[in-house]
């Protein structure tokens, strides 16, 4: 039994001491007296979202002459506040965050605070620690864009139903939007407003019921790509052909949907680039000694079968 | 006196009716009144749909009944659910035939009910615990293994198993039956369910008497996880997609589908036509909820109600 102990305990060992090897990114780069210098920790440089958002924050920095140290958390919390670490010792200007985790990086944030460098959120908060301003999506406006989308689809008139996720505040958020958007259609009425939990086969199960207890459904807003592909689901399971949905996020499974000519007609799309140069910006404002709201919404977009066709062309 | 002989009698034998026939009496209840309250209830449409939405979760009940009636419990079935939908359709995306993947994809179930098994028998760990830990696992492996990101290139064809129909009944709701009346024989028509009875009902007596009872406890949990993968399968094919995400909950779903059904959890006693019904109980409550608008938050007070109800019945029935 101790010998196991014994293995087990120098495994892990192992693990910690390969895992707290320190990581000498690209940070050879000496910082002049002139140039600002911002520290960037993203979620992760994979993902073409993280991608565009760090080419966003480049441009920008570009314009104004910053410097930026790009690294990325890669889903660590450790990692990341290692790198907040760093960026300290660096004495950087600004950090500019992703977190991994919103609760874990109040810490971090706070030993930032008291170096007094000021940071900045982008596309995801953190909660806890002093943050100049939050960096992100507007799920209103999001939201709205569904419902213009969708109003003008059916002819200003028709029963439609939500798919949601009540127990998340960005959701919430979007189906705010949503309707507010709709309310300025009287001839449009919301039948139902069902809990999908924000995943697939549960949006299909509810999607299902609603389509029985409703004939006449017309249009289905899913709050997120899961929520409207289950509904896509349900439609295709039922034959119901002539109904319009409307999804949120664009990734590649509701694209293809969309692209195909299935019943799922448009999503609303981030603007990651857009999230990376309006940060950068805000930092510009904030040196400049301007004041920056505590939370600054980005603009989102909507695209259906005609404007990715265009895309793809691009 | 004649007259109170008869009445006793009487109320004996509803007693016996109900005894035997007590859920099912609770499941005609639910359907009369959804009838009453719906217009699109009692329709040819809606109780296809409500077969075809229980069958996932009824086939897994089935095999959770052979683990409940041992005595044991199996949590990890809807994390397997969604590995098994992972395996499967990423073996199918790099272009394994469906006729492989398929097969494949039990496998995962069956295989992981084994490791279960032994973790149970060999090493003395109680279930709960073993399949805790396995629901994490698979659960994490699941997420590892896609990124957290659906897998949804598949072939067109192998929408047809959950999305196809044989003289109009959807294929899943066909399966379930068959499920059902395989598990039916196994439990009450062969010697391998007079040993799950036996382990269930007193382990060291059914020891003593001659049974393997680790071999039999290895057989359930291989039997719960290859129905959980069956369940995977078809709901992956429903979605046309393996997603990281699906069955959250389902064992609880499955659960109390079995003891609604009447199976007790401290083993030995119960019966596969009992989960059957508690299961379709279950559904057609979701169904019919659903139907009526009724809140989702409003709906899960009301589905513990019912697991309440039904649970409190059968102590009333056992006095």
């Amino acid at each position: 039994m101790k010998k196991i102990f014994f293995i087990l305990f120098s495994i892990t060992l192992l693990f910690v001491s390969c895992s707290k090897k320190p990581e000498q990114q690209q940070q050879q780069q000496q910082t002049t007296s002139k140039t600002k210098t911002i520290g960037v920790s993203l979620l992760n440089r994979a993902h073409i979202f993280y991608k565009d958002l760090e080419e966003g924050l480049q441009s920008e920095a570009a314009k104004h002459g910053y410097e930026l140290i790009v690294t990325s958390g890669d889903f660590d919390l450790g990692k990341q506040v290692s790198q907040i670490e760093d960026f300290i010792t660096r004495k950087v200007d600004a950090i500019v965050l992703c977190p991994v985790d919103s609760r874990g990086m109040s810490a971090a944030v706070k030993k930032a605070n008291d170096a007094h460098i000021p940071v900045f959120t982008a596309d995801i908060a953190s909660e806890g620690g002093d943050v100049v301003s939050h960096i992100a999506s507007d799920n209103v406006a999001g939201g709205r864009l569904a419902g213009e989308y969708l109003a003008k689809a059916l002819n200003g008139k028709g029963n439609i139903a939500i798919i949601d996720q009540p127990t998340v505040t960005s959701v919430l958020d979007r189906v705010k939007g949503f309707k507010e958007a709709i309310e300025k259609f009287p001839g449009i009425k919301i039948v139902a407003d069902v809990n999908g939990e924000g995943v697939r086969d549960r949006a299909m199960q509810v999607a299902a019921d609603i389509l029985q207890a409703h004939p006449k459904l017309d249009g289905i807003f899913g709050i997120n790509d899961d929520s409207a592909l289950g509904a896509l689901d349900a439609a295709q399971q039922f034959n119901r052909k002539n109904i319009a949905i409307v999804g949120y996020d664009a990734t590649p499974p509701a694209r293809d949907a969309i692209l195909k000519g299935t019943q799922l007609k448009a999503d609303v799309i981030q603007s990651p680039t857009l999230i990376g140069s309006t940060t950068i910006a805000k930092i510009h404002e904030y040196f400049s000694g301007g004041t920056v709201p505590k939370i600054v919404p980005v603009e989102v977009g909507i695209v259906d079968k005609e404007a990715l066709e265009k895309m793809a062309v691009k | 006196m004649p007259e109170g002989q008869h009445t006793s009698n009487a109320l004996e034998r509803f007693k016996r009716l109900f005894d035997k026939f007590g859920i099912g009496i609770a499941l005609l209840i639910e359907l009369i009144l959804f009838s009453q309250l719906s217009e699109f209830f009692f329709t040819a449409d809606n109780i296809l749909n409500v077969t075809l939405q229980t069958s996932i979760t009824a086939i897994i009940a089935a095999g959770m009944t052979f683990v409940i009636l041992t005595g044991g419990i199996d949590l990890s079935v809807g994390a397997l659910v969604a590995l098994t939908g992972i395996v499967t359709t990423s073996a199918m995306s790099s272009a394994m035939p469906m006729s492989l993947a398929l097969p494949l994809g039990l496998l995962v179930g069956g295989v992981l009910g084994f490791i279960t098994g032994i973790f149970v028998t060999k090493l003395n760990i109680t279930p709960f615990i073993v399949t805790l830990a396995m629901m994490t696992i698979c659960r994490g492996l699941a997420f590892i293994y896609t990124d957290g990101r659906p897998i949804w290139e598949v072939p067109p064809e192998f929408s047809i198993l959950g999305n196809g129909r044989l003289l109009a009944i959807p294929i899943p709701t066909i399966i379930m039956l068959g499920v059902y009346v395989v598990a039916f024989t196994m439990l009450h028509r062969t010697r391998f369910g007079r040993y799950v009875y036996a382990v269930g009902g007193n382990k060291e007596a059914a020891r003593l008497a001659g049974i393997s009872t680790n071999k039999v406890l290895i057989q359930v949990y291989i039997l719960s996880g290859a129905l959980a993968s069956l369940s995977g399968i078809l709901l992956a094919s429903r979605m046309n997609s393996g997603q990281p995400n699906s069955g959250l909950m389902y064992e609880l779903d499955v659960i109390a589908a079995v003891v609604v059904g009447g199976t007790s959890l401290t083993g030995g006693r119960g019966t596969i036509v009992g989960t059957f019904i508690g299961a379709m109980l279950i559904g057609v409550l979701r169904n019919g909820l659903n139907l009526l608008n009724v809140s989702s938050y409003v709906q899960m007070v009301m589905v513990g109600v019912v697991i309440l109800l039904a649970v409190l019945l059968d102590q009333l029935r056992k006095k």
